[in-house]
């Protein structure tokens, strides 16, 4: 019998995974055909979506064939040549097994976090065992001791993926030692980076990974309560987690006495409102305790004084993902992948101005070269690859030149930038600088929970700064004012959010402080973003006076007949690209 | 805990390893670390971000209110980079900082006069204190009152809403009040230093006065023939009358200037012959009195052409000309006005002024210009001469030009051009040029080293006025050029202080300009902002009629009267900021030298919230500490603040726009003393009195039983205000915390209603007679009584707020002087409560344990206590207690704030609590939970008890009560345990939930458990006034002489008779005094401190008293009743002990000066000593001296004891503790209210009214 599986994660949907979905369904309904339909989660080929992959076991070694951008108007193809008449319609797929086109994507990556992603389906609890779930955990019980999972954990060399990138063993460690009648672990879902949505895809198409690795790590503090904290703006993973939740409890992998064992264990789910800063630890504890989401000082560190002031053990999605995986697998396979202080794999969410945007995950010590070309394929329309911004809100931009650092903690961090939870976006000649550390800083100065100084009015006013530059207002001394104004956000703020805000001014100023300085004395944008700064020209030879600029033009600014080259009236043009947008005989320059 | 070794500023010092950085800096007096959001009493919060130091090791700077030291750390707190990182957060700060420190009007003042405070000083018809504070910087005020050009008026924030206030007037106002009788300040000695001053004017007046008064000896050198300047010369007598401008600096000159007149600078003298004659410092203020010319061919000598100040001048100083005809002035200015209505006055028939510009350009006043108009002057707009024309050397007419106008560079006036071929002619008799004046700088033809500026102004260090010549300095219109009165006032007292400085240490220095917030720093303010303010019409002063005016040179203008004054004060919108002393940011930004300016941008702007009736709340000021909202959640549990929004827009604010009151706000104000700006403030009773110092002073609150401590901010004697924001005040028992009562009732100590004058009323005429005389007559009244019905016809009544010293007075006076036992107190005669009950079982009816030992307990129990609305301070000691694990079982019928916070509610029925308490006996004995060797070794009647108690049914009380039968075994597995600390709480003054025999039932189950005496058990009981402990401690009451000896302990009574010189036999015996009363059996009744006819209820205990006096500090319904009444002095007059609930003895003392002459213990003594010897005291110390003698408990104690803790501590071995049989009752009590104290009748009618 056929599977046909269907990339339903968010990105699946919103590309209208449904719809084909529901027309599967109603042709294999009305067609009396027998096969299996279901979901899956994000492969993380989002560019490619929507997915449809079939799956055919009858054909000979059994065959499987990914179709992409699948819309309504082609499920009847392939289902009357493909499901019906076993001839699978080959101009649409992208994946078999004799081809595929987008191998440099899928080879270059190592998949751990993301192995059941898009594979299995994420609603069936079977399918999860049946790719070896819950091994690790019945494994952990049955033939470790607490701290041989911490030293197992400590040995892999995985690093907390949330950004930090603290040894997530020692953390285990710090928080086993701690003498206490209740400890709490807590799952990090409050993925609130724009951009970012690796925790997403992975709650989304592998829900029970996740909860495995919590079960790992409540057994290895000796925990018997956990939170999952996850943003209300992520529907879907909260049902599927909570579907996962309800299905463990009726296996017996969570509640009490889990598999036989001593080890009890229970899960809830708390819906976080949707602010940044309750992704900061001490904040979303507050938040987990019905405070409002302030973050407080450390120390005391969570392991000593916690949730509800008992020690707790706090890691984000992806650092649980890997967990079972190292168990089942070994230390030593997941400490092979890596440098000598990154080890095992990272997963990025791709964006910007590549060719391949979506999810990827990558051995550590990989180049960024590799990814934005190997990978990512490169730039769109062939422009030129200018920098990646990484880390997310907090993190900074790295110059193409550097393109050959490694993947790396330590190295990302010794340029300004952080690892940050996974945020790479890939920024060509056309982005400004100075508009993006704008965008950056706008985002975490309204994250901002307004309670120390520094970030509270600092980032405000960096803000204001960059904001002035860019609509051309910026004045001499306005690159030191915003230096000295970052260093001292970044020594007085209590959490995270603060430390790192200035990071994308204080890299882009580090890399392209010859942009910067272009606003403020010269009064222009040399990447012709900036909306104040830019003047739009009519080159005379291009314009062939086809009128459409003409017609676009909404404040009359722009002149001339038919057939004859154009103009453009300064005192009336508003600046607004239209006609730079609408040419297609690119007779409108920026200048 | 440890001790650990850390250094500090390279300085090694050893510190406990539990606290913070910042702790140990303060503890070891290092530094002063700056903090806005750390409270000690609170969890740290970090957020401000001021506190940060540096550590050595680590990366980035440590805020050190919530860092831990730790060994060998490191730490700097005065590096660089620290005073640069406060500082910018400072700067941060301010920059959303939209508020005014101070009144833009005195910001405005060149001389810095604070008009905000005086106006709030003359609303609170203090006119004399006003114009003290405007002497401070203004030593002219009735010359300036007249003649100002109000800098302080064109600030006035009140003209976005209709006019600015008439700040001038004001001061005039008060100016002319003081005229009669001028406040002079004390002058200090001679100090042997010589300064001369060279010119009379505003300028040389000021620097004379402020030198004179600190001591130096002054001389003016004046080159015309009397003082004044410009005041004198330049403006004219129809404006300042020159016997008013006489008076004022005949005033000065009276406080030891010399004067030499009629000598001029480089002719008679020069600064050099100054110094050679002895002079120590020299002072210019010779003005600029050189009048400019206008350039005109002929302009010197065509008769008929003056110039405008040598026209004034000669008027004022030779004589009135007699002008006819035409006139015509030239120029904009005050002195062109001047001189076209003082040329009018001199007989011209017309006057006309040329100027060149438009109305809008000019520089006059506007209302100087109006003045003119409507005497009839013209004025030519847009007009300048262009030739004199003349026959014969006489004016004839002039020719003019008009002009236009062509815009200026940003910032200046539009500049005026000829219109070619617009020549006019103006004929004319007479033309008056006031265009301008200079300096004339001939003197320094002498004295070449004084450097001048481009326009021959004196060139002067703006900071000290010195000028080039080293101890010269200078000021007025001689360094301004011709500018205004008040800057050269300002500028005299500028270089006064700088004189000052420079002999005494030999450079001239002056004060670092202090920093001021200001809104308009920020943005732009607009009359949006003040939207919905009612508009007020300006008040105008009467002026003489137009006629009458132009014919004579009567002063124009006749001041505000008092109406209008009141009228004006109204206006006045009180911008600068009530925490102006207080407000650490400001503070701060003064030491880190804050440029409000390095970070402007958005600011957020918020309608100050006043709709509390005392808690105003202006989110503009306030800095996100989240001090408020951590007190009100982490110490009061209420949660009525909290913060709102995110990011740059975050601030505190209640919930949904509620107003404070809307929300569950108990109005402690507990967060206007946790803000440290001025964000929440109290809405004092009184205008916002900006820049006057404040002094701290601590005492103790008058309300409850639980004794807080108190402080009191005080302006003067009548103006004070309670902030709990010392550093020692935290320390305190209640670690500051107040509740509404303490915060706001003591505004009644202010209340205007007070006995003044002792008065007597005879045959319904009331007299005010002295003091003797009052008490003369009394006594003679009291005798008459004694003699007519006995000496058991008189009684004494004594109120429970007042001082141990006073209730022991009274008792002995009582005792020995009436030689009766009728003491006692209308608040236990009326209440009737069962003050003795546990009389039988513990020999007194007291407190058994502090309330310092709620922090470690482990069960509290509250029993008919509703402390939310009685004793908040008491509440939040048991949530503190609640905080570290202790439950809290409350056993009341009803529900109350607390119960929300109980960890079990036991809601028996009222009256049964007796009932349930002996039940939970019962469970207790009868399951071996008792201690045996306590019950053999110090009780009696344990087998009675056991057998009473054996009849109670437990069932059927849990029935009766109607709890649920969970939770009365939820109480008793809390009382059984042996190790946990229980402690009662129990005010027997509440009649709501009280049943009779419930405290003997729980004084059963304290000494059943052996926790009578037992550290950190027992009972509090509260009562209901702060001194209710102490008047039953002082014997005010017929059943016991001080210190609970009772009527059997002869061998006491006679020790204390002994003392005494009296014998006790005959006079202490058993009395029912309430019986006596209603009997009608009292005929002279003496009423201390209480207002027993406040409540017509109690008219029932005047039947049959023929001679009523009465003591107290306000006017009360029994004072009006009273045949003699005698002013007694409030509680913060005077100083004194008072006994808390726990027997805590704690000193009161004095905040303010009294009306009266005596206090009240002298007042007492003076009474009794026509009855008895043994009332001679010096001193209030000296009377609690003596109860230390006589009451044999307080023997044990002295200030801050308790003495009821020595005495259980020392073993009450001498007595055994007696169990209490007795049944249950259940007879319930209305819980009635009689108020016969004038301060809870204010508190109910002024505050908790308010507040409902």
């Amino acid at each position: 019998m056929k599977k046909i599986k269907v990339g339903l994660g968010t990105c699946g949907i919103s590309a209208g995974g449904e719809l084909v979905y529901n027309k599967i369904k109603d042709e294999l309904i009305s067609k009396n055909i027998e096969a299996e339909l279901y979901e899956t989660g994000c492969n993380g080929m989002c560019y490619e979506e929507v997915l449809v992959e079939v799956e055919d076991d009858t054909a000979e070694g059994g065959e499987c064939s990914l179709y992409s951008k699948v819309t309504v108007d082609k499920v009847g193809r392939i289902v009357n040549e493909h499901i019906i008449n076993n001839q699978p319609v080959k101009d649409w797929i992208i994946k078999s097994k004799d081809y595929c086109t987008e191998e440099s994507f899928l080879k270059n990556q190592t998949r751990i976090v993301l192995r059941n992603c898009g594979i299995i389906n994420p609603a069936s609890i079977d399918e999860y065992i049946a790719k070896d779930g819950y091994r690790s955990i019945h494994k952990a019980l049955n033939e470790y001791s607490q701290e041989q999972v911490i030293d197992i954990i400590i040995k892999s060399g995985l690093r907390g993926r949330g950004g930090g990138g603290f040894s997530t063993g020692t953390k285990w460690k710090l928080a086993n030692k701690e003498k206490s009648d209740k400890k709490f672990l807590i799952c990090n879902a409050d993925e609130g980076d724009p951009g970012a949505f690796m925790d997403r895809s992975v709650l989304e198409g592998d829900p029970h990974s996740v909860l495995e690795g919590m079960m790992i790590a409540a057994y290895a503090i000796g925990s018997d309560e956990g939170y999952i904290y996850i943003r209300a703006e992520y529907p879907l993973a909260i049902k599927r987690l909570r579907k996962a939740i309800s299905q463990c409890y009726s296996r017996g992998f969570l509640g009490k006495n889990i598999l036989g064992s001593s080890f009890s264990f229970d899960i809830k789910i708390k819906e976080g409102a949707g602010a940044f800063v309750c992704g900061e630890e001490t904040a979303m504890m507050a938040s987990i305790e019905g405070k409002r989401g302030l973050p407080r000082l450390r120390p005391p560190f969570p392991a000593q004084s916690g949730l509800w002031g008992k020690p707790t053990n706090i890691n984000n999605v992806e650092t649980f993902a890997n967990v079972p995986w190292i168990i089942l697998n070994g230390w030593e396979k997941y400490a092979a992948l890596g440098t000598e202080k990154s080890k095992g794999s990272k997963v990025f969410a791709l964006a910007g101005k590549i060719k391949r945007t979506g999810l990827v995950e990558i051995p550590m010590g990989m180049t960024i070269n590799e990814i934005v070309y190997d990978i990512g394929g490169g730039i769109k329309n062939d422009k030129k690859f200018k920098a990646v911004q990484i880390g997310g809100p907090s993190g900074g931009c790295i110059p193409a030149t550097m393109g050959e650092l490694k993947i790396d903690y330590d190295e990302i961090t010794r340029t300004g930038a952080i690892m940050g939870s996974g945020g790479l976006i890939v920024l060509d000649e056309t982005t400004c600088m100075v508009d993006l550390a704008r965008y950056f800083l706008n985002f975490t100065q309204l994250e901002s929970c307004g309670k120390c100084t520094f970030c509270r009015i600092g980032t405000k006013r960096m803000l204001e700064i960059l904001e002035r530059i860019t609509e051309g207002n910026g004045k001499d001394g306005d690159i030191d004012l915003l230096e000295n104004l970052a260093q001292k956000i970044k020594m007085g703020s209590l959490c995270g959010l603060g430390q790192t805000a200035p990071n994308p001014v204080l890299t882009t100023i580090k890399y392209f402080r010859e942009e910067y300085e272009e606003h403020i004395f010269n009064k222009k944008c040399p990447a012709h973003s900036c909306a104040s700064l830019v003047t739009y020209q009519i080159i005379d030879e291009l314009c062939k006076g086809c009128m459409v600029c003409l017609r676009a033009c909404a404040t009359g600014a722009m002149s001339g007949k038919k057939k004859e080259v154009h103009k453009i009236n300064y005192d009336l043009c508003n600046k607004c690209g239209k006609c730079f947008e609408v040419c297609r005989l690119n007779a409108i320059a920026k200048i | 805990m440890e001790q650990i070794k850390i250094t500090i500023n390279e300085k090694e010092i050893s510190v406990n390893s539990e606290i913070t950085i910042l702790e140990a800096v303060h503890q070891n007096k290092i530094d002063e670390i700056p903090t806005l959001c750390h409270d000690k009493r609170l969890e740290h919060f970090t957020s401000c971000f001021l506190c940060v130091v540096e550590v050595e090791g680590m990366n980035k700077l440590i805020p050190a209110c919530s860092t831990k030291v730790s060994s060998g750390m490191k730490i700097h707190t005065k590096s660089e980079s620290v005073f640069e990182s406060r500082r910018t957060a400072l700067a941060l700060l301010m920059s959303n900082h939209y508020a005014d420190c101070i009144g833009p009007c005195t910001n405005n003042c060149p001389a810095g006069v604070d008009a905000q405070t005086y106006i709030a000083l003359i609303s609170m018809g203090k006119y004399k204190e006003a114009l003290k504070l405007v002497k401070e910087n203004n030593p002219l005020p009735l010359s300036i009152g007249r003649v100002c050009v109000r800098d302080c008026e064109a600030a006035c924030r009140r003209k976005f809403i209709d006019e600015p206030v008439s700040v001038n007037a004001l001061k005039r106002f008060i100016a002319d009040y003081d005229n009669v009788n001028k406040w002079t300040p004390p002058i200090k000695q001679k100090n042997g230093k010589n300064v001369a001053i060279i010119g009379g004017g505003p300028a040389g007046l000021s620097c004379a006065y402020y030198l004179t008064i600190e001591g130096y000896s002054v001389t003016i050198f004046e080159k015309l023939p009397k003082l004044g300047g410009m005041l004198r010369y330049g403006i004219p007598e129809y404006r300042l009358p020159k016997k008013i401008l006489d008076s004022e600096i005949n005033w000065i000159l009276n406080l030891g200037v010399e004067v030499q007149t009629g000598v001029e600078l480089g002719v008679d003298f020069s600064m050099h012959s100054l110094f050679e004659n002895g002079f120590d410092s020299v002072f210019v203020g010779v003005g600029a009195h050189k009048a400019s010319k206008m350039g005109l061919t002929g302009e010197d000598i065509t008769y008929g052409i003056f110039r405008g100040i040598d026209f004034l001048r000669e008027v004022e100083l030779s004589f009135i000309p007699e002008l006819d005809g035409t006139v015509v002035v030239v120029g904009g200015g005050n002195t062109a006005i001047d001189a076209a209505r003082t040329a009018l006055r001199c007989g011209a028939d017309k006057v006309k002024i040329v100027y060149r510009r438009s109305i809008k350009e000019m520089p006059a006043s506007p209302e100087e210009v109006e003045a003119a108009q409507k005497e009839g002057i013209e004025v030519l707009f847009l007009t300048n001469p262009k030739s004199i024309i003349s026959e014969d050397h006489k004016l004839k007419a002039i020719e003019c030009l008009k002009m236009g106008l062509v815009e200026g560079k940003p910032g200046e006036r539009a500049k005026p051009v000829q219109i070619e071929g617009s020549e006019f002619i103006i004929n004319c008799d007479y033309l008056i040029s006031a265009i301008g004046q200079s300096v004339d700088n001939g003197f320094t033809k002498f004295d070449r080293d004084c450097t001048l500026e481009k326009w021959g102004t004196v060139c002067v260090n703006k900071e000290t006025m010195e000028t080039s010549i080293p101890g010269v300095f200078a000021g007025g219109d001689v360094v301004t050029g011709p500018l205004t009165a008040i800057t050269s006032i300002a500028q005299g007292k500028k270089a006064a202080k700088a004189i000052m400085n420079y002999l005494t240490s030999g450079k001239a220095k002056n004060g670092n300009g202090k920093f001021y917030s200001f809104k308009h720093n920020l943005t732009k303010i607009n009359e949006r902002e003040f939207e919905g303010f009612r508009k007020l019409a300006r008040e105008k002063m009467k002026e003489l009629e137009v006629t009458d005016r132009i014919h004579s040179f009567r002063e124009v203008e006749k001041g505000l009267n008092e109406d209008q004054v009141l009228g004006e004060i109204k206006r006045c919108l009180e911008c600068g900021c009530s925490e102006y002393y207080d407000c650490q940011l400001r503070k701060y930004c003064d030491e880190y030298n804050v440029n409000i300016s390095e970070f402007i941008g958005e600011t957020k702007k918020y309608l100050a919230d006043g709709r509390h009736p005392f808690i105003s709340l202006d989110p503009n000021k306030c800095v996100n500490c989240g001090r408020c909202v951590r007190t009100c959640s982490e110490i009061l549990k209420v949660s009525a603040l909290g913060f709102i929004n995110r990011g740059f827009k975050s601030v505190v604010k209640p919930a949904m726009e509620k107003a404070l009151s809307e929300t569950n706000c108990v109005s402690c104000g507990n967060c206007i003393d946790a803000c440290p700006t001025g964000a929440i403030s109290e809405k004092f009773p009184f205008k916002i009195l900006g820049t006057l110092p404040k002094e701290n002073l601590e005492t103790i609150c008058s309300f409850c039983s639980v004794g807080c401590k108190l402080n009191f901010k005080k302006v003067s004697d009548d103006i004070f205000y309670v902030s709990n924001t010392t550093e020692e005040i935290k320390d305190s028992h209640n670690r500051g915390y107040l509740c509404v009562k303490g915060r706001f009732g003591h505004r009644y100590l202010m209340n205007k209603n007070r006995v003044v004058y002792p008065q007597i009323r005879k045959h319904g005429i009331i007299d005010f007679v002295n003091t003797t005389e009052a008490i003369k007559y009394s006594e003679k009244q009291i005798r008459a009584l004694i003699e007519k019905y006995g000496r058991d016809s008189i009684a004494v009544f004594a109120s429970p707020k007042l001082s141990n010293e006073e209730l022991y007075l009274l008792q002995k006076f009582t005792r020995i002087g009436l030689k009766n036992n009728n003491i006692s107190s209308f608040s236990n005669l009326v209440f009737d409560t069962e003050q003795g009950c546990l009389d039988s079982m513990t020999g007194f009816t007291s407190s058994t344990v502090s309330m310092d030992d709620l922090k470690d307990a482990d069960v509290i129990v509250v029993v008919n206590s509703n402390l939310s609305e009685e004793n908040l301070v008491m509440e939040l000691k048991i949530k503190e207690a609640q905080k570290r694990g202790a439950k809290l079982v409350l056993m009341n019928s009803s529900e109350i704030i607390l119960t929300k916070y109980a960890d079990l509610w036991v809601d028996s029925r009222k009256g049964t609590n007796t009932y349930l308490i002996d039940s939970v006996n019962k469970s207790i004995i009868e399951e071996r939970f008792i201690d045996e060797k306590f019950i053999n070794d110090r009780s009696t009647n344990f087998n009675e008890l056991k057998t009473e108690l054996s009849s109670v049914d437990i069932s059927n009380a849990i029935n009766y009560s109607g709890i649920d039968r969970t939770k009365f075994e939820a109480f008793v597995s809390l009382m059984k345990n042996p190790l946990s600390n229980i402690i009662f709480i129990y005010n027997i003054d509440s009649r709501s939930d009280k049943s009779i025999n419930d405290l003997k039932a729980v004084s059963n189950f304290l000494m059943l458990t052996g926790r009578i005496g037992k550290e950190k058990n027992g009972i509090i009981i509260l009562r209901e006034f702060n001194n209710s402990t102490g008047l039953i401690d002082m014997g005010v009451i017929p059943a016991y002489l001080p210190g609970y000896v009772k009527y059997e302990e002869t061998e006491e009574i006679e020790k204390i008779g002994k003392a005494w010189n009296a014998d006790l036999t005959n006079i202490f015996k058993p009395v029912d005094l309430a019986v006596r009363i209603k009997k009608g059996e009292i005929k002279g009744m003496l009423i201390f401190g209480e207002d027993p006819l406040n409540g017509r209820e109690n008219a029932k205990y005047f039947n049959g008293v023929e001679f009523l006096l009465v003591s107290d500090a306000y006017h009360t319904n029994t004072t009006d009743e009273a045949d003699v009444v005698l002013p007694a002095a409030n509680h913060i007059e005077q100083s004194g002990t008072y006994t808390r609930c726990d027997n805590k003895v704690q000193k009161s003392s004095k905040v303010v000066n009294g009306l009266n002459e005596y206090e009240n213990w002298q007042l007492i003594s003076k009474l009794a000593t026509g009855f008895a010897g043994g009332f001679m005291y010096n001193s209030s110390v000296e009377i609690f001296d003596e109860i230390k003698k006589i009451n044999r408990f307080y023997k044990h104690s002295g200030i801050n004891k308790s003495w009821m803790k020595e005495y259980f501590n020392n073993g009450f071995t001498t007595s055994k503790l007696h169990f209490s049989v007795h049944q249950a009752d259940f007879t319930t009590f209305d819980n009635l209210k009689h108020i016969i104290h004038y301060q809870d009748n204010y508190y109910f009618s002024s505050v908790k009214n308010k507040l409902e």
